[in-house]
């Protein structure tokens, strides 16, 4: 713990008002009431969820849900909040400066300021009328378009591109998903199962292209776009949704010294290469559980993770991150859709596929080295606990010893015998 | 204004009779959930007692009397008029026929102790001796059982004991306390042998677990007993003071070796060492308890008293850890026996099972079928019926349909439109356990209940049920109490006690704490030890063998279960029935939608090979046969541990899978005149 | 804290538990669909478990939801799913490693045990006492006991037999 001199008070600075943030503060305030604590935070308003903006466009998320603490809070856990854009970082003088305040002085700093969509290179795929899904101000762009608009164009069918594009479906709009890769979600699902979603895609009434080119994006004179593809009629829609992947938001640190790749470097403990700087969430590179030093993994719960992690250790308590596993989920198309881990079918040297009655649907194990590495869903709710269960199997790399079509239970016996 | 109280009263979704919290607003009860306080169940309670509320407030509850008018219909009609008509049409038959061609039928469903001695006084009060219970299905055979091993119904020291062994009994279904009971036992170290030919809910816990085939038990015990024998683990203090009969017992059980148990169990040599060697490491401490799977075999009430005989050779019997010989409160009874017995009008069944009649005074429903049908020896024309419904729970319901309706006068007191109450000409409508004042007695705690009128729905009790119809039929000088509540004062005067020290502790009145090795005291005082014609325990009984009837035998010999008896291809499957859920009580509480919805129909539960010869699925619809009757049902495909090849069980009381329209009424025990509910021969087909 | 614990052997999967949260949780039905504790029996075993929430102290689903919509209840302790605010996502089902939050289909929340407001229905229809809602040391002390007891009795039975041998 943080020993403080008699009236001494420690600046903890958190650039960054969401997941790795708030998590870091919230961790920082269950130990420490004293240290003062600023969040600065780029986006307006009350901090929000981005993981539940393609679900108010869904509508079934209410627009307000989205908003995850509410002025109160800071007050409350005694949180100095600046809504202001930190445009340069001084780590020597341990000095912020900000847009619009002034430059705010800190004694240690996390660095959380998560990420941003990037647009491919296709030609005319910028201005008005092509959006992202990524911001609330995406969101803000996008629901009156829901409202008004009677087809689209998403370009990218990742996790979000595919939620966004189920989102239009469900309002009744007329979808139409572009792909370059040869299969669907590949970033979430192995081969198989994205064979498996794409069906489910075909089958919810959206039109899929896979393996296709985007050569260019033309606006037209009564503002809708015409879709220029590759070996194929173009395709005119009135909108077009970009999910292209995203970048870390790390243009202000261009001129310190903290190392980055994509994104900045942090080891076990969040901490980068600059003492009393560290980073978390998406704009951060870590461990992952697989022995990766540095990967990012844009999602949630590792920002939320690193985020305690990084609180932690801003106040002197030893914490050390078991790494990241990344796992997503969600419902759409009327199935659940659920990975985690490693599932590419390239990086494994074995899989078990549950029979379809067993689960009602869709899973797979993953093995590497006869070890659980990961898994993928897309089924019953049901069988997302099964992943849940696997999780900490995974995490700690433990070994199982029972046929595959009995780990559930195995998992549940083994699970209460070491607790009780 | 709301008037809100809470009641420490007692159960009474089942006979198990938990303590309750009752929560009631203006005279509706709006939730119950256990008493913490109660010293049977300690706030605990099954599934039927919570859902209770739903069962009491239910919107098809009868409040006003109801007469089927000539069309069939069933029209409200006022109390008054009821009870007037009905008494002078039960006059009317007795005049006409003779004074027993009626009688009174008590079922398990709405009170308990005072209900059925109040139908007792009645029917005698009004020169009748046919009484009819439930009890001859369930529960009078174990009493008999019991009774003639130890004169006494004897209690399981289960929290205290070394060794359980259940025979055909789950308790966490059947009574669910004696759940904790066994568990707290077990947690202080007791063995838990569970015998049955079903892996039931307890038996998942079982430290032995022997999967018998049906109605063999007796031969099991008497294997037991040889082994004990054999290796000197038993008690030669107890048995040479105690009891009467071990020579005959010893001599008898020398047949019983391993190869020959095996042969008709199925359970080998090595299980009974195993449990020898738990006797002989838990004796004094053994509590050996037969449960209803027992009773309904050909044999029942002699593998009762085998198995209760391992008690005896233990000398486990009224010692810490085994089986207690309870004293009872010490009430006054309602019955006029003494004064009224009656026997001179032919009890239905009295000749033919006089053990029955002797020692529980209790008439034979399957025969009184019978008799309505064939009026032989004498007719039957009337009955009243409180909260039975033996459409659904006696066996051969074909038969007691066709019996019911010749009767010139069926009159049903109950909750609801019951399957039975569909048949009557009147229906009345019953007071529930909040609306009443009742005492109970729980004799393995030696403790005292009482329960209060807690909501008054302005509904005729069962003491003025009788009392009604005892003053218009001329007997109402037996029925002097203006209320259950002066009955109940009566009751107790000769106790010392009032109904106002009873509510002292609703959780549990403890009237005596329980002393172990009572019969010690009594033999130094010069007193009989036990309550048996020897005064001693009776291994043998010189008693059933004086009556000279076949299968009454001094000793409690083993026979072969009635399927064995009667090989049969044409019914190849041996059915077992009778093994509850806890959602249910017998025929009731279908109506409680929660649960219905849990389980909405009977099934036939059936091992994995049998269902894939039949090409059988889970959930299939089959349709089976006996020689009474068939039905259609569904099939429920059990895990291969769970039961017996070749014998399959259906749980009673479903109203469209009635499955006593497939069991037997005519083959019975000859000392308890009990159906053989678990020996009945079916055949299975699968409906395409 | 009080939570719920479960001795595994007292256990008997009579599954009264079950029907009693399933109809806390929906006031319509006992069907196992709505309850929040599974009893689960693994028969080649022998071995039952009633599984539901144990309120972690870091419980990972309340950190994890993406809506902020698990919070502990501060007067039980329980860890809460408030409906209102759930997304759906089953970001918890997939945090839970003993598999203890449901998902309503009907609703399209997230479901859990949530202590039933410090009435636990599941104990109160536990006929077996292996559930009880009781602080974790009583739990802990309960089970010490029984190890001593065990060890008591086999020293018991050891004496025993030395008895014998020095009769001889």
């Amino acid at each position: 713990m943080i020993k403080y001199k008699e009236g001494e008070k420690v600046r903890l600075v958190i650039i960054g008002n969401s997941a790795a943030g708030l998590s870091a503060a919230k961790t920082i305030r269950k130990y420490d009431q004293k240290s003062e604590i600023t969040i600065i935070s780029k986006e307006e308003g009350l901090a929000y969820s981005r993981v539940l903006l393609p679900y108010v466009l869904r509508e079934k998320v209410d627009y307000n849900n989205i908003f995850i603490k509410d002025k109160a809070y800071y007050e409350e856990n005694a949180i100095t909040y600046i809504e202001d854009e930190v445009v340069a970082l001084d780590t020597l003088e341990k000095l912020i400066t900000v847009n619009k305040g002034q430059a705010i002085r800190y004694d240690k700093l996390l660095i959380a300021t998560g990420s941003h969509a990037v647009t491919p290179p296709i030609e005319g795929l910028n201005g008005s009328g092509i959006y992202h899904m990524w911001t609330k101000n995406d969101l803000d762009d996008l629901l009156p378009l829901f409202n008004q608009k009677k087809s689209v164009a998403i370009i990218g069918s990742g996790f979000v591109s595919l939620q966004a594009a189920w989102a239009a479906k469900c309002r009744g709009l007329e979808v139409s998903i572009i792909e370059i890769a040869d299969r669907v979600m590949p970033n979430v699902l192995d081969k198989k199962g994205s064979e498996v979603m794409a069906n489910h895609i075909v089958d919810s009434g959206l039109s899929l292209y896979t393996s296709m080119i985007t050569e260019k994006v033309e606006r037209q004179e009564d503002s809708s776009f015409k879709l220029h593809l590759k070996n194929r009629q173009p395709l005119v829609v009135d909108f077009v949704i970009v999910g292209a992947g995203v970048k870390s938001n790390i243009s202000f640190i261009q001129n310190s010294n903290i190392v980055y790749d994509r994104a900045i470097l942090v080891n076990e403990k969040m901490e980068t290469n600059i003492k009393d700087v560290y980073a978390a969430g998406d704009v951060a590179a870590g461990p992952t559980v697989f022995g990766d030093k540095h990967m990012t993994h844009a999602l949630w719960p590792t920002a939320v993770e690193m985020g305690e992690i990084a609180g932690a250790n801003m106040i002197g308590k030893q914490r050390r991150y078991q790494g990241s596993l990344n796992m997503n989920v969600t419902q759409m198309y009327g199935v659940t859709v659920a990975s985690m881990g490693i599932f590419d079918d390239e990086q494994i040297d074995g899989s078990y596929e549950f029979p379809m009655d067993q689960y009602k649907g869709y899973i797979k194990l993953c093995y590497k080295n006869s070890l659980i590495v990961g898994a993928c869903i897309i089924g019953e709710s049901e069988s997302v606990k099964l992943l849940g269960k696997l999780r900490p199997i995974i995490k700690k790399g433990l070994r199982i010893d029972c046929d595959p079509e009995k780990i559930e239970s195995y998992i549940d016996i083994q699970a209460f015998q070491n607790r009780y | 204004m709301t008037n809100k109280k809470v009641v420490k009263t007692t159960c009474r979704m089942c006979g198990t009779l938990c303590g309750i919290d009752a929560h009631i607003e203006n005279n509706k009860v709006v939730h119950i959930e256990g008493n913490k306080d109660n010293i049977l169940n300690k706030g605990r309670l099954c599934i039927k007692g919570s859902s209770a509320v739903t069962w009491l407030n239910h919107p098809d509850r009868i409040y006003k009397p109801l007469k089927k008018n000539d069309q069939g219909e069933f029209e409200e009609i006022e109390l008054e008029q009821a009870m007037d008509e009905i008494a002078e049409k039960l006059m009317e038959l007795q005049k006409k026929y003779a004074p027993n061609a009626i009688g009174v039928w008590k079922g398990e469903g709405i009170d308990f102790a005072q209900q059925e001695e109040l139908a007792r006084r009645w029917i005698h009060s009004v020169g009748s001796p046919n009484y009819f219970s439930n009890d001859t299905q369930c529960f009078a055979s174990r009493y008999l059982s019991f009774n003639l091993v130890y004169g006494c119904w004897p209690q399981a020291d289960y929290e205290n004991s070394k060794m359980i062994i259940n025979w055909g009994t789950n308790a966490p279904v059947s009574h669910s306390y004696w759940m904790q009971q066994i568990n707290e036992g077990r947690e202080k170290g007791a063995t838990l042998v569970v015998i049955d030919t079903r892996y039931t809910d307890i038996a998942r816990q079982a430290d032995i677990y022997i999967q018998i085939k049906p109605g063999t038990d007796a031969a099991l015990a008497w294997g037991i007993m040889r082994e004990m024998i054999r290796r000197d683990e038993i008690d030669h203090e107890f048995i040479d003071n105690f009891t009467v009969g071990f020579e005959q017992l010893k001599a008898y059980a020398e047949q019983f070796t391993f190869e020959k148990v095996y042969e008709i169990t199925g359970v080998q040599g090595k299980d009974i060492t195993r449990i020898v060697d738990a006797i002989a490491k838990a004796r004094p401490s053994v509590s050996s308890w037969a449960g209803t799977g027992l009773e309904h075999q050909t044999n029942g009430v002699n593998s009762i008293r085998a198995v209760t005989m391992i008690d005896a050779l233990s000398g486990s019997v009224d010692r810490k850890g085994g089986m207690k010989t309870p004293k009872g409160l010490g009430m006054r009874g309602l019955t006029i026996y003494d004064e009224k017995p009656l026997l001179e009008l032919k009890p239905v069944g009295a000749d033919r099972y006089p053990v029955l009649y002797e020692r529980r005074q209790e008439c034979h429903t399957l025969m009184l079928m019978d008799q309505i049908i064939s009026e032989k020896p004498y007719p039957i024309k009337g009955l009243v019926m409180t909260a039975a419904n033996p459409v659904l729970t006696n066996a051969n319901s074909n038969k007691v349909e066709e019996a019911l309706s010749k009767l010139d006068l069926l009159v049903v007191k109950d909750l609801f439109i019951t399957e039975t109450g569909k048949m009557a000409d009147y229906i009345l409508p019953a007071a529930s356990y909040l609306e009443r004042e009742e005492i109970f007695s729980n004799s393995a705690k030696q403790a005292a209940f009482i329960t209060g009128k807690y909501i008054d729905n302005g509904l005729q009790t069962e003491y003025e049920l009788f009392k009604g119809l005892a003053d218009r039929m001329g007997s109402g000088e037996y029925f002097q109490w203006k209320n259950d509540h002066e009955v109940n004062e009566w009751l107790l005067e000769p106790t010392g006690y009032t109904v106002a020290d009873l509510k002292t502790n609703p959780s549990g009145f403890i009237f005596g704490e329980y002393e172990y090795e009572k019969h010690r005291v009594k033999a130094s005082n010069g007193e009989k030890p036990f309550n048996t014609p020897s005064g001693k325990v009776e291994l043998f009984s010189q008693y059933l063998v004086e009556k000279g009837i076949k299968g009454l035998d001094g000793i409690p010999e083993y026979h072969d279960p009635s399927y064995m008896e009667t090989k049969n291809t044409e019914y190849p499957f041996l059915l077992i029935t009778g093994a509850r859920v806890q959602k249910y009580f017998h025929g009731r509480y279908r109506n409680i939608p929660q649960l219905y919805k849990s389980d909405p129909h009977g099934y036939l539960e059936m091992h994995p090979e049998d269902a894939k010869e039949l090409g059988v699925n889970n959930n299939d619809r089959i349709k089976i046969s006996s020689r009474v009757g068939s039905l259609e049902t569904y099939a429920r495909v059990m895990h291969e541990k769970e039961i017996m090849r070749g014998v399959v069980q259906h749980t009673h009381g479903y109203a469209k899978e009635n499955i006593n329209r497939l069991t037997y009424d005519d083959v019975t025990d000859p000392i308890s005149g009990f159906p053989a509910l678990k020996s009945v021969q079916i055949k299975i087909e699968k409906i395409d | 804290m009080k939570i719920i614990t479960m001795d595994t052997t007292k256990c008997v999967g009579c599954r009264n538990c079950e029907l009693a949260c399933a109809y806390m949780n929906s006031n319509t039905s006992c069907e196992r669909t709505y309850s929040k504790i599974r009893v689960n029996h693994y028969i080649d075993e022998q071995t039952l478990i009633p599984l539901t929430c144990l309120h972690c102290e870091e419980a990972w689903c309340l950190n994890v939801c993406p809506a902020a919509a698990i919070s502990r209840d501060e007067n039980t302790g329980a860890v809460i799913i408030d409906s209102d605010k759930c997304a759906g996502c089953k970001m918890c089902i997939l945090a839970c490693p003993y598999g203890n939050i449901q998902f309503d289909e009907k609703d399209l929340v997230s479901t859990k045990c949530n202590l039933c407001e410090g009435n636990p229905r599941c104990v109160g229809h536990c006929v077996g006492a292996a559930l009880n809602y009781e602080d974790v040391e009583s739990f802990n002390e309960r089970a010490r006991k029984k190890v001593d007891r065990k060890i008591m009795d086999a020293i018991k039975h050891q004496c025993k037999s030395m008895e014998v041998e020095n009769d001889k």
